[in-house]
C-alpha cells in the first residue's frame, strides 16, 4: 500500500481519485447515451433480425413527425410535468411554511411527510391503484358517504380523470422533495428581514410575496428542475397506474419510448422518441436556467 | 398586544392543521394498504366498505413468502442494492473527496458534466445498455444491473458526498499532513471518518434509490436469477386472482426496511439531499 501513499503525493492525485468514477460513467452512461443517439439513425428490430441494422437516415425521425401518437404523448408530458410541478410545489410550499414555524410536536410531523418520497413507485402504484378502485376503492366509498359522488367512479379507465388521478398520486409521492429543499431555504432566510418587514406594517401576503419568494429562488429553481428531468423521463408510475390508457389519454414521451423498445421491440424508433425528449429537456433546462440567472441580477 | 396574541394563536392551530392534514394525506394510503394486508380476502371484496377487520389474518404474508418467488427476488434485491452501494462508496467517495479538498484544471467542467449526465432519459440508456449487456453476457445478472444502477446513482452519490466533505473540517487533516501522513492517509484516517454520517446518510440514499428501482430491472432482467422484487411483484398482478392482500402484504414487507433506515438516518441524508440538490 506504500506505493498509493507515494502516488498520492505526485500532482496527479486528484485525477487519480476521479478514475474509476469516469471510468465507470464513461461505460454505463456516455457510451450508452451515444449508442442510443446513433441507433435512432439505424434500424434494429429484435423481433425482426431479417431487417438488419443498417443505417437508415432520418427515417425514425420522419416516422415520429408523421405519428400522431408522438404529439399526443407530447402534449401528456407537458401536462403532466406542468400539473405535477405546480401541485408538488404548492403542498411543499405550504408543508415546509407550516414547518418552518418549529411549534412544539410538530418535528415528528415533518419527518412523516417526507415519508412518501422514499417509497418506491410499484408501491405507489399498486397502494392508489386499490384506494382508487372503481369497486373496492375506499375513496370511491368515501367521496359516496359524504355525498360528493353519487356513485363509485373508475378514476383510471375515464379518459377525463385518468390524467387527474394519476397526478395526485405524483404529487404525493413528490411533494415531500419540494417541502424538504423550501424547508431548508426557508431556514436560510434570515429573520431579521420579517422583523424589517412588521414595523413596516408589511402583511402576511406581502412578506411571502416580498421577502420568502424571492429568497428562496435558487432553491425553487433547483428543486423545479430536478422534478422536471425525473417526471419527463421515468415512465414508472404511469406505467404501474395506467399503461398509458384508457385510449392515449395518460400516454408520455417516455411511456411511449419504453413500449415502443419493450413490447415492439423497435429499438431505433424508442431510440428516436428518447432523443426527442432529451433534446426538449435540454433545451427547457437551459432556457429555465438562463431565466432563473437573470431575475437574479 | 392581544390581537397579536390572539392573531399567533390562530395561525398556530392553522399549522397544525396543515401538518396534520398533510401528515394525513402522507400515511393513510400506507395505512390502508397495512390494514388491506391483514384483512382477510372476504373483507377486502366486499360490497360493503370494510374499514375495520372482521379478523385480523397474516395469510397474505405467508401466502406470499411460500408460494410465490418473492423471498428469491428479496434477496436479489438485496445482493443487486449491497452491490451498487459498494460501487458507489468506493468509486464516489474518492471522486467526491476528489472536488471537495482539490482545486485544478478541469474541477468545474468535470463537476458539471456528472450533473448533467443525471438528465439522460433512462430509456435512452437503457436500449444500449440491453444490447451491450447480452453481448458481454451481462444481461439478467445481478451484477450487471448494479453497474446499470450506478448510471444514475453514482454521480448523485458523488454530488451528496461533495457537501458532506466540504463541511468536514480542514484543521484535523492538515494537522495529519505535517505530522507526516501522505494525502492518502490523512483521507483515509482523517477525512473519512470525520465524515462517516455523511457517508452512512448517502450510502442509504442509494439503497433505498437502488431497492425501489423499476424500470432497468424490468429490462435488464429476464429469469429469477438476477429479477428484482419491485418487478416480480408487478408480475404478480396478472398471476394470481384478487391478488389485492397479497400485493399489500409484498409492498408492506419491501417498505418495512426502507421505512426503518429512514428513521434512523433521515437527519442527516436530509441535508445530504439538500446539498446536493441546491449547490449543483
Amino acid at each position: 500500500m506504500a506505493w498509493l501513499g507515494d502516488l498520492s503525493e505526485t500532482r496527479y492525485w486528484m485525477y487519480l481519485l476521479l478514475v474509476p468514477s469516469l471510468v465507470l460513467i464513461l461505460a454505463v452512461v456516455l457510451y450508452p447515451t451515444i449508442y442510443g443517439m446513433q441507433l435512432s439513425f439505424r434500424e434494429m428490430r429484435l423481433n425482426r433480425p431479417a431487417l438488419g441494422t443498417g443505417f437508415v437516415g432520418l427515417k425514425h425521425y420522419l416516422r415520429l413527425y408523421a405519428d400522431p401518437v408522438f404529439w399526443t404523448a407530447l402534449w401528456n408530458t407537458a401536462v403532466w410535468a406542468t400539473a405535477a410541478i405546480v401541485l408538488e410545489f404548492l403542498l411543499g410550499l405550504v408543508a415546509a411554511l407550516a414547518l418552518n414555524r418549529n411549534l412544539p410536536g410538530t418535528k415528528i410531523l415533518g419527518v412523516l411527510i417526507l415519508l412518501p418520497y422514499f417509497l418506491p413507485n410499484v408501491v405507489a402504484g399498486h397502494m392508489w391503484s386499490l384506494l382508487l378502485d372503481p369497486r373496492l376503492g375506499v375513496i370511491n366509498d368515501i367521496l359516496v358517504r359524504i355525498g360528493i359522488l353519487e356513485t363509485y367512479k373508475a378514476w383510471f379507465a375515464d379518459p377525463a380523470t385518468a390524467m387527474a388521478a394519476a397526478i395526485l398520486v405524483e404529487a404525493w409521492h413528490g411533494f415531500p422533495f419540494f417541502a424538504l429543499l423550501l424547508l431548508a431555504g426557508l431556514k436560510g432566510i434570515p429573520s431579521d428581514l420579517y422583523k424589517a418587514a412588521d414595523i413596516d406594517g408589511a402583511g402576511w401576503g406581502a412578506q411571502l410575496r416580498l421577502i420568502t419568494l424571492p429568497m428562496l429562488k435558487t432553491v425553487i429553481a433547483a428543486a423545479v428542475i430536478l422534478r422536471v428531468i425525473g417526471l419527463v423521463n421515468s415512465p414508472d408510475l404511469l406505467l404501474i397506474l395506467t399503461n398509458g390508457g384508457p385510449g392515449r389519454a395518460t400516454q408520455v414521451l417516455s411511456l411511449y419510448a419504453f413500449q415502443a423498445a419493450y413490447k415492439d421491440f423497435n429499438f431505433g424508433y424508442a431510440a428516436a422518441l428518447s432523443v426527442v425528449m432529451f433534446v426538449l429537456l435540454m433545451l427547457f433546462a437551459s432556457a429555465y436556467i438562463r431565466v432563473a440567472r437573470v431575475n437574479k441580477d | 398586544m392581544a390581537t397579536i396574541a390572539r392573531s399567533t394563536r390562530l395561525w398556530d392551530i392553522v399549522t397544525y392543521a396543515v401538518l396534520g392534514l398533510l401528515a394525513a394525506f402522507c400515511l393513510g394510503p400506507i395505512a390502508w394498504t397495512f390494514l388491506t394486508s391483514i384483512k382477510v380476502d372476504d373483507d377486502i371484496v366486499t360490497k360493503d366498505m370494510v374499514y375495520i377487520p372482521s379478523r385480523i389474518t397474516f395469510d397474505h404474508y405467508v401466502k406470499i413468502w411460500t408460494q410465490s418467488d418473492y423471498p428469491t427476488l428479496v434477496l436479489n434485491s438485496v445482493a443487486v442494492t449491497a452491490m451498487t452501494v459498494a460501487i458507489c462508496l468506493v468509486a464516489g467517495t474518492i471522486a467526491a473527496y476528489s472536488f471537495a479538498r482539490f482545486n485544478y484544471p478541469g474541477r468545474s467542467q468535470l463537476m458539471l458534466g456528472y450533473l448533467v449526465v443525471r438528465m439522460f432519459p433512462a430509456v435512452l440508456m437503457i436500449i444500449p445498455l440491453f444490447i451491450v449487456m447480452r453481448s458481454i453476457d451481462l444481461l439478467d445478472t445481478k451484477i450487471g444491473l448494479a453497474l446499470a444502477y450506478t448510471s444514475f446513482l453514482l454521480p448523485l452519490f458523488v454530488w451528496m458526498m461533495k457537501g458532506f466533505f466540504e463541511a468536514a473540517p480542514k484543521e484535523l487533516e492538515s494537522a495529519a499532513r505535517i505530522d507526516g501522513s501522505t494525502r492518502l492517509g490523512a483521507m483515509v484516517r482523517i477525512v473519512v471518518p470525520i465524515a462517516r454520517n455523511g457517508l452512512v446518510a448517502t450510502g442509504v440514499f442509494v439503497a433505498i434509490a437502488a431497492w425501489n428501482e423499476f424500470l432497468f430491472a424490468l429490462m435488464l432482467t429476464t429469469s429469477q436469477g438476477a429479477r428484482t422484487w419491485p418487478v416480480g411483484l408487478q408480475l404478480m398482478v396478472g398471476e394470481f386472482q384478487l391478488p389485492w392482500g397479497m400485493l399489500a402484504a409484498g409492498g408492506m414487507i419491501s417498505i418495512v426496511p426502507v421505512v426503518v433506515v429512514f428513521a434512523v438516518v433521515q437527519r442527516v441524508m436530509v441535508a445530504g439531499i439538500t446539498a446536493g440538490a441546491v449547490k449543483g
